[in-house]
């Protein structure tokens, strides 16, 4: 590769492929499910063809993958894997284990609608469902915000010893072809030195992970991890700052967009973000003072950032492509969970929009958020 | 904005053709976006690939409704919902052997371009390889891209039968145009 940046047409799953190639993991366990299969499709013909050297493990269930992920991240070795949906949900067990062994493993996820009924279609039930098992979650918007976020999401994990997971949305962005800067390899180098932590296993070395541990050895372990999960705002928004000083691309932990003066901000994650700024637009063309505030993080949640963002701003619309039966949409509950006790807090409004993957259009988002000014506010999320 | 939709049947190469249609605008310097929807990956089922062409980076992340051109590979796949995202201004490009009067008076109010691909695929010896003269015919219903560099996207892109599918594309490109130059005579 030449030391410039090259543009070229890359899908959403290529372009996580293609961060994962520039990170040089050294173990890539991995088992393919619907719409994730063309990151790992890529990355075997990476090491086919000897542009990464990396160990491909291929067990019978991404169960087995994330058993293999863990153990391998703490021999020392910087650790990729991929899944979707289903393949996540067969994870969870492990997804605890993984963060609790403070694994700095980094996976990404392809947003899909969780069976049953049996759908492929972009749906973030999926990772929001896995809110509490210790993983910090980036939530991206296009190709390129994937594969930039694969390389800081290393950073952020190998800073913090924890698992880091990025989601993007099935189809929308992990099957759209679109142009993309893939960095050269030497300033991915530079920005992300070989994995080198001071704990490791080795037979050699006597350290050990999995013992059974005493009542109080496990609360001080849950809250180190805890105070880590802490420090992931400032440690994102910094490896995110780094990254645009070499790049010119930076994506913030949130992003504001055209908040300056709004009285009504969208809310959302993901790559109806995109489809918003749309709907903004027009919203402001037609003189009503929109924003958007795009939530990359969401793991934790950087309820402070929220609270600046948001401050002074009359009505909030959360749309949440996703469904918590009982509770509604999970961004809408955080969201209000973090505006809480804030004084002057706008109005937050929920809308299940795009559950199960059904279109939602710019027209559509502008049309919620014109009824958002005018209806009643309820605590429940309202179906689109 | 420019806003296209592929639609065929699994195994057809709509998926590809919506790829090659994306890298060719692309090769021209313009902004693309280009996706495939898709449910279980069975062939004989609808395949819908979305492409989106503009001088600005694309931000939508949503179906097309309203396309400016439709790309339909089987003609019976020409109805319901992906027939209403055509409106009297769109341009629809179908495979089929039949003649414009009979999607004249089959689909009144549409803008219907027959052009009849198996033909074509077959004398280029593509077999049942439809879509680089389905590509064609598009690119100059649509006026873009220009056909010497949609060629040059095939011949390089392709997996296999280079030559013959750019061959082949230039054959669908030339039937619309005479098509077109007879109906503005």
């Amino acid at each position: 590769m030449s030391a410039a940046e090259t543009r070229s047409l890359l899908t959403g799953n290529h372009a996580v492929a293609w961060g994962a190639r520039l990170a040089r993991p050294k173990v890539v366990p991995v088992y393919p499910i619907t719409p994730q299969t063309p990151v790992l499709e890529l990355l075997t013909e990476f090491q086919a063809a000897g542009g990464l050297d990396a160990e491909f493990l291929t067990p019978e269930s991404e169960h087995s993958v994330m058993a293999a992920c863990i153990p391998a991240s703490l021999a020392g070795a910087r650790v990729f894997t991929a899944t979707a949906s289903q393949g996540l949900m067969l994870m969870h067990e492990l997804l605890h284990y993984a963060s609790g062994a403070r694994a700095p493993i980094v996976m990404a996820n392809v947003n899909r609608t969780v069976a049953s009924p049996w759908a492929f279609w972009p749906d973030q039930t999926d990772s929001l469902a896995q809110r509490d098992t210790g993983w910090v979650q980036l939530y991206v918007e296009s190709a390129q915000e994937a594969l930039d976020t694969v390389l800081q999401a290393f950073r952020i994990a190998e800073a913090v010893s924890l698992p880091v997971m990025l989601n993007l949305d099935a189809f929308y962005v992990s099957h759209a072809l679109e142009p993309v800067h893939v960095p050269p390899q030497a300033l991915v180098d530079a920005y992300l030195p070989a994995y080198a932590p001071e704990h490791f296993l080795d037979p050699e070395r006597g350290e050990s992970w999995g013992n059974v541990v005493t009542q109080d050895m496990y609360r001080r372990h849950r809250k180190s991890l805890g105070e880590a999960m802490a420090r992931v705002p400032e440690v994102a928004a910094e490896a995110d700052r780094e990254w645009q000083a070499l790049t010119g691309r930076g994506w913030g932990i949130t992003e504001r967009y055209r908040c300056e003066g709004a009285d009504l901000v969208i809310v959302s994650l993901g790559s109806m973000c995109g489809t918003a700024r749309e709907a903004v637009d027009a919203l402001r063309e037609a003189g009503i003072a929109a924003g958007l505030l795009k939530v990359r993080l969401f793991r934790p949640l950087p309820a402070a950032e929220l609270r600046a963002a948001l401050a002074g701003v009359r009505d909030v619309l959360v749309l949440d492509r996703n469904f918590s039966p009982g509770a509604g949409g999970v961004l809408h509950q955080e969201l209000r969970g973090a505006l809480y006790g804030m004084k002057h807090a706008p109005d937050v409004r929920g809308v299940l929009a795009g559950v199960g993957g059904v279109n939602v259009s710019a027209a559509m988002i502008a049309e919620l958020a014109r009824g958002a000014r005018i209806e009643d506010i309820v605590p429940e999320a309202v179906w689109a | 904005m420019l806003q296209i939709i592929i639609q065929g049947r699994g195994g057809q190469g709509a998926q590809l053709a919506g790829t090659l249609l994306a890298t060719a605008f692309f090769a021209e310097g313009r902004e693309v976006q280009s996706f495939s929807s898709y449910g279980g990956a069975r062939r004989g089922t609808p395949v819908s690939s979305f492409i989106r062409v503009d001088d600005k980076p694309i931000r939508l992340r949503c179906d097309i409704e309203q396309a400016d051109a439709l790309l339909c590979f089987d003609a019976s796949l020409l109805e319901g919902k992906f027939l209403a995202t055509a409106g009297p201004r769109t341009l629809i490009v179908v495979n089929s052997r039949r003649p414009p009067e009979h999607f004249a008076q089959a689909l009144p109010g549409y803008r219907t371009l027959p052009v009849d691909g198996l033909e074509i695929a077959q004398r280029n010896g593509l077999g049942r390889i439809v879509n680089s003269a389905l590509l064609g015919a598009l690119a100059c219903a649509v006026g873009g891209p220009a056909l010497a560099t949609l060629t040059a996207t095939i011949a390089a892109e392709t997996p296999k039968n280079g030559r013959e599918n750019a061959a082949a594309c230039v054959d669908g490109y030339g039937r619309i145009d005479s098509q077109l130059r007879k109906a503005a005579a």
